[in-house]
């Protein structure tokens, strides 16, 4: 191998050493939660200079199987500051539940890997290895908590629906392959050149709706979300906070391999498919968030609003003709929306988390009463993270909704009533995300409130999560020229 | 018929779909666990068969049908701890009766 081959895979291979040393540091010094979690925050802000130092130049590895382009630099970020922001805001939950802290990091940086792998693969065996080593130890994540009945039961929904979509994409898969005769992503399009339309096959046509449900599930898209609530209610909060961001952001990764790259000549047999994913998934995730008094489940549902907006940026893709402004602007809103979502979701899990620094606090919606008195500046970034969430400007929400619309208008056609479709289901939003704003603001806190923690970890993790909310909705400059070019490297 | 791709790939989707009806059908925590394996094995079977009949695929089919079997293996014992933890909460393995979770 050469030196440029081992810097394209040194940060993936940086971030599974890290998850290895975790667990050798565990060894050493047993139940030493505070040494952990300084080992894991230094240790993914090196990878992070791993990353940057590894840059994007479009090496391919391993015979071109792994690729570091400026799509896998962008999305390798995105991915670390994930685990940074999750590892930061954890200890705060698990520590007064008696839940060790070495396994949790070392289990979430194992899943990261994954998502990794998803980002740079260009063959369809390595997208599904990374696809599985991403989903198993989310599996493991969601039913941490295994003496806690609900964090057992949201694991096991989790997982059996979660391994079923995985055999419906395999099996999509194994046509892809058969009938394409390559695992090479790059291979792939090349023998699916003119094969739209009448010319599809019968086991091509199989394959991609194999591929397309196998997929839904995945991003948990109507109507494939049903494993969600129960996984995202059940998890222990933090795991939530990762569920709802990591496998979503990664999955949307697989998506862009997948579809983008090596289905991009069939995307007329796919758009339609994605059009109707796209609105049913943002206007029914909504819908149901409006009814919703747990705020874990309330944010489920809300996390499934924003898979559809995110198909909104993948629709306009697949809309807008080949090589156009509005096909490119589509990739970037996609890609500029996981980064946002990233901050605004994680951020405001953190809150959550906050409030539940002590057992036996619950995730009604009712424990935020009188939060804006009784901790103003917990407070003040909750509702930052719900305007966000919402898309009220100037956060970076705003940004991330504006760009993808203005691709789904540009794209014209169906893609425009998308368009529409979002800008309504927003107005929507808006209802049951304020309505949490006005119980921190408008109700009396009751008597037994418990006092939030405010640990160093848990404010630098709220800082992290508000500087990115804010900055990319002020000075969306900062990551829009990497996007750009994040997406360029997917267009040929 | 009997000895054409065609014949083998229609025998894969139909495991592939005894699978997904048993895991729909069942109520049972470690019988959809087997159905998902079921599942799993026709996409093998779909693998391999692709591998024998079609001559540039043969060298590709046997690696992918192996590391499909490793994944298998490591989903299910994943699976089977998920499903022991659970177990010891509520003392049954069906599914309807996780329940404590409600809209």
């Amino acid at each position: 191998m050469t030196v440029a081959e081992l810097l394209a895979i040194a940060p993936l291979v940086f971030v599974i050493g890290l998850a290895i040393a975790l667990v050798v540091v565990d060894m050493i010094r047993p139940h030493d939660d505070r040494l952990i979690g300084i080992v894991a925050v230094v240790g993914l802000v090196v990878g992070l200079e791993v990353v940057l130092l590894a840059n994007g130049d479009g090496t391919g590895v391993f015979g071109g199987a792994y690729v570091r382009d400026r799509l896998t630099f962008f999305l390798d970020l995105v991915f670390l500051a994930i685990a940074l922001l999750t590892i930061l805001f954890a200890p705060d939950y698990l520590r007064p539940r008696g839940l060790p802290m070495a396994e949790f990091a070392a289990t979430l940086l194992f899943a990261i890997s994954g998502a990794m792998l998803i980002g740079g693969a260009r063959d369809l065996l390595v997208l599904f290895l990374g696809l599985e080593l991403l989903v198993l130890p989310g599996y493991m994540l969601a039913g941490y908590a295994k003496r806690d009945g609900l964090s057992t039961e949201g694991a096991i929904k989790y997982f059996l629906l979660g391994s079923f979509s995985s055999a419906i994409f395999l099996f999509g898969l194994a046509f892809t392959w058969g009938y394409t005769g390559s695992t090479r992503v790059a291979d792939v399009a090349v023998a699916l050149q003119g094969v739209t339309g009448p010319g599809l096959s019968a086991g091509l046509a199989i394959g991609l709706a194999l591929l397309t449900s196998g997929v839904a599930f995945k991003i948990a898209a109507v109507p494939f979300h049903y494993w969600t609530p129960d996984a995202y209610q059940g998890s222990p909060t933090p795991v939530t906070g990762y569920l709802s961001v990591g496998p979503k952001v990664a999955a949307f990764a697989l998506i862009l391999r997948l579809f983008v790259e090596a289905l991009a000549p069939l995307k007329a047999d796919w758009v339609d498919a994605i059009v109707i994913l796209a609105a049913i998934t943002m206007t029914l995730g909504n819908l149901v968030a409006l009814t919703q008094d747990n705020i874990k489940r309330m944010l489920a549902y809300s996390s499934i609003a924003h898979t559809g907006y995110m198909l909104v940026g993948l629709a306009a893709f697949a809309g807008a003709p080949a090589g156009s402004p509005a096909a490119q602007a589509g990739l970037e809103g996609l890609l500029f929306y996981a980064a946002a979502y990233t901050f605004m979701n994680l951020g405001a899990f953190a809150v959550v988390t906050a409030l539940q620094g002590r057992t036996g606090v619950t995730s009604q919606i009712a424990t935020f009463a009188g939060l804006g008195r009784r901790a103003p500046l917990a407070g003040v970034l909750m509702t930052l993270f719900l305007l966000s969430l919402t898309g009220i400007p100037p956060t970076a929400g705003f940004f991330a909704k504006a760009y993808v619309i203005l691709a789904a208008v540009q794209a014209g056609g169906w893609v425009s009533v998308l368009a529409v479709v979002a800008v309504l289901n927003a107005a929507a939003a808006a209802f049951y995300y304020l309505r949490v704003v006005v119980w921190m603001y408008m109700r009396e806190a009751p008597d037994d409130a418990q006092p939030l923690t405010d640990s160093w970890p848990m404010k630098a993790g709220l800082a992290a999560a508000a500087l990115g909310t804010v900055l990319f909705g002020l000075v969306p400059g900062v990551i829009i020229p990497t996007a750009q070019a994040a997406a360029q490297a997917l267009l040929p | 018929m009997s000895q054409s791709l065609d014949s083998y790939l229609a025998l894969s989707a139909l495991l592939f779909a005894v699978g997904t009806f048993g895991f729909l059908a069942r109520r049972n925590a470690i019988a959809m666990l087997m159905s998902i394996e079921l599942m799993l094995n026709a996409v093998n079977l779909a693998i391999v068969a692709f591998g024998a009949f079609v001559p540039s695929l043969r060298g590709d089919a046997s690696v992918i049908a192996l590391v499909v079997m490793a994944v298998a293996a490591a989903e299910a014992t994943v699976g089977l701890a998920i499903v022991i933890a659970i177990y010891r909460n509520r003392r049954t393995p069906l599914v309807d009766e996780y329940t404590q979770m409600r809209e």
